[in-house]
């Protein structure tokens, strides 16, 4: 019968092309978000070939499961997400279609960031009237060098396990970029020490803001996720006025409302980068937090 | 299936629904685990509209009497619902979780006002090597692109003319298996075929044996059907993607039974799909496109196998005829807004519109094409909620008048969906 035939066919098929006829020396890292590359790239250095699945000035809750991605992480042998639902809208979707058990959550060729460090955020009632909340924890972690140095760590010795290269060669990549944050740490914190604070547009700055010691003074969104409304803006400019601040939101968050409260509060308005620039190495990352803490201190040229 | 009996069934899924905290579900993905502590991933989602039809009555009734696609199941179903005025349509529960290392499992209902329906309940394997996948169970058939997605994915009220008229209400949704082959090749290339039981009223209808006066239908066991598909995806950057598939299928029986006639025999389809996606990176999806067009094509070669004694002069015993119809979509949707979607779609079935033996209605073919336009709006007031409103114009072919008729309809949908966010794939 045919269908006995077609069965056959496609059993020689896979004999033929399924089965992997090289050994790869490099393994293959998918890193869901740009910061999430950068530590794969800064702790992994020759041994991992990095992929980056979203890019870098898109909001990572907003994707669409692509097939490429897809064809990325069928390949992959560890998935670097951020964790914490910030992927949940897409991530699940591509890794179910990738056929890949490695990177199942749970195992090995599974790391989120958001697991290997304490989240601020959490124990938030888990209630959508309250805007798109993350009861899991605050998932904007990579504005934050200190937990992002930690999440080194973690997949230092991830890396370790999955590859037959030393571990202490990773933990000693983890170790310098830990190293080179703490040496700006005091700097930039003292940049900042006279600041007046932060008109945010998002949670997305509530790390920065803690290890930073820099005050969030509103947000531009009446609800996480939820656009802002005009009688929002009103009672922001109204508890506002007379005071002093910074303006800031993601370069893919709208400008409109940000803008709105620069004309009304007189105060400067910046699109900030969430992530560093595609390809990004360790170095790139911290100038992004550069920029951060200048445009916060009012000390940008 | 009957009212009362599941009853007490609703109550206890409300009571699982009800029962588990969201926030355990929410503790458990910081485990690394998508569902919660051993509980499945509960979402539930809310359906409903306010709808209208225009000119020619009752549009779904002229749906089942569109020329060259009267199915055999048309005459005694209740066209989903949908009458002028309010509609509750049908609230879909969907559970998921890990069964253990080898398998997940799916399980999605139909809750309608007076029955349930299984709309999927499936096992998944979880680590078959070398990018193998076997699916088993009830499952939307993995063929084109529409087919396996739920009612919430879709960007319009209702499912496309085409796989309505070729494949009934449902698409192609059956029991069986599927195995699912992703080569490790840099592009995306995914290869399935199906094993399935047969029993779709468009394609592979079964009723079993049947005498007649003369003649009889026979009996055959299943599967009956199976299907191939093929979709390969290039990498095109973060801001395009696009998918591209061929698909195809045969059924070993198809039985088409009247009281003063059966007919039976074999039928195959084939057909491809489309999708394109530009992702303009705007708030919401303000400025993001997706274009879809799908194209299918079948062809039902019946004999006449059984008459009621009277009849043999119309359809005389052993008659054969090869029935060839086929029918396209194509449809675009944009982000007008942050949150604001605007859709078009046009539909066209019967290009191909061949009964295979004289009829008695005039052979102008003009009179076998139907088609519809379909403009609709959607608010998405968040990722959990939206609320839609569609026009359509349609002109099917009737076999009952032997003109085309013209129907207006116009929905006011929502749609709200709680419990576990439900990744869209794409």
């Amino acid at each position: 019968m045919t269908m006995r035939a077609s069965i056959g066919g496609v059993l020689a098929l896979i004999l033929l092309l399924g089965i992997p006829g090289f050994a790869q020396a490099q393994l293959s890292v998918v890193a869901t978000t740009e910061s999430m590359g950068m530590l794969a790239r800064v702790v992994g250095g020759e041994q991992v070939r990095v992929t980056v699945l979203a890019p870098p000035d898109r909001d990572a809750h907003d994707l669409v499961a692509r097939p490429s991605m897809m064809a990325a992480l069928r390949r992959a042998d560890l998935l670097l997400a951020v964790g914490s639902g910030l992927e949940e809208g897409w991530l699940p979707a591509a890794v179910r279609g990738a056929a890949n058990p490695r990177i199942d959550p749970g195992r090995r060729g599974y790391l989120a960031a958001t697991d290997q460090v304490d989240l601020i955020g959490t124990g938030v009632a888990a209630d959508r009237a309250l805007g798109h909340v993350h009861p899991e924890g605050n998932p904007h972690l990579q504005l934050d060098p200190l937990r992002m140095a930690q999440v080194a760590q973690a997949l230092a010795r991830r890396l370790g396990e999955l590859t037959d290269a030393p571990q202490e060669q990773f933990l000693e990549r983890a170790g310098d970029f830990d190293r080179q944050v703490s040496a700006r740490l005091e700097d930039w914190r003292a940049l900042v020490r006279d600041a007046p604070g932060m008109l945010a547009y998002h949670e997305d700055v509530d790390y920065l803001s803690e290890w930073l010691g820099i005050r969030i003074l509103g947000y531009i969104e009446p609800l996480p996720g939820v656009p802002p409304t005009a009688s929002h803006l009103r009672s922001l400019a109204q508890r506002l006025s007379g005071t002093e601040g910074v303006i800031v939101h993601a370069n893919y968050q709208p400008a409109r409302g940000p803008q709105f409260m620069g004309e009304t509060l007189g105060w400067p308005v910046y699109a900030m980068p969430m992530e560093p620039p595609a390809g990004a190495d360790g170095g790139q990352y911290l100038d992004m937090l550069d920029l951060w803490v200048r445009t916060l201190a009012r000390q940008r040229d | 299936m009957s009212v009362s009996k599941h009853v007490l069934s609703l109550s206890l899924v409300a009571g699982v629904a009800v029962g588990t905290p969201l926030s355990a579900l929410a503790d458990d993905t910081r485990q690394g685990q998508p569902g919660s502590r051993f509980n499945p991933a509960i979402s539930v989602i809310l359906d409903g509209n306010f709808y209208d039809n225009r000119n020619s009555g009752d549009f779904f009734e002229g749906l089942e009497h569109a020329r060259g696609f009267v199915n055999p199941h048309d005459h005694d179903h209740d066209h989903g619902g949908t009458e002028p005025g309010f509609n509750l349509g049908h609230t879909e529960i969907g559970f998921s979780a890990s069964v253990d290392h080898y398998f997940d499992a799916v399980l999605t209902l139909a809750v309608g006002s007076h029955d349930i329906e299984v709309e999927e309940a499936y096992g998944v394997t979880r680590s078959l090597p070398a990018g193998l996948q076997l699916k088993f169970g009830r499952f939307f058939s993995g063929i084109g692109y529409e087919n396996d997605q739920h009612a919430h994915d879709w960007d319009f009220t209702d499912r496309s003319l085409p796989y309505t008229l070729i494949f009934g209400d449902h698409g192609l949704q059956e029991n069986g298996v599927q195995l699912n082959w992703l080569p490790a090749w840099p592009v995306y290339t995914r290869l399935g075929a199906e094993l399935l039981q047969g029993e779709n009223e468009g394609m592979a209808n079964y009723e079993g044996a049947r005498d007649y006066d003369s003649g009889a239908a026979s009996d055959r066991n299943g599967p009956r059907l199976w299907t191939v598909f093929a979709k390969l995806g290039p990498d095109l950057g973060p801001d395009h993607a696009l998918q591209m598939g061929v698909f195809g299928g045969k059924s070993r029986l198809h039985q088409n039974l009247h009281g003063s006639r059966g007919e039976e025999g074999e039928t195959w389809f084939a057909g491809t799909d489309w999708v394109y996606r530009y992702d303009a990176g705007g708030a919401h999806g303000a400025g993001s496109l997706k274009l879809q067009a799908e194209y299918i094509y079948r062809e039902r070669d019946l004999s006449v196998v059984g008459v009621r004694s009277g009849s043999e002069l119309t359809h005389p015993l052993g008659e054969r005829r090869r029935d060839k119809q086929d029918g396209f979509y194509v449809q675009g949707t944009y982000g007008i807004a942050p949150r604001w979607m605007a859709g078009l779609r046009y539909e066209r079935a019967g290009m191909t519109n061949d009964p295979g033996v004289r009829s008695n209605l005039p052979a102008d073919v003009d009179w076998a094409e139907s088609e519809r336009m379909t403009a609709a709006l959607t608010w998405q007031a968040s990722e959990f909620s939206r609320l839609r409103l569609q026009l359509a114009q349609s002109r099917l072919a009737s076999d009952n008048s032997g003109g085309r008729d013209r129907f207006d309809q116009v929905y006011l949908q929502y749609q709200l969906a709680l419990g576990a966010h439900g990744a869209h794939s794409f």
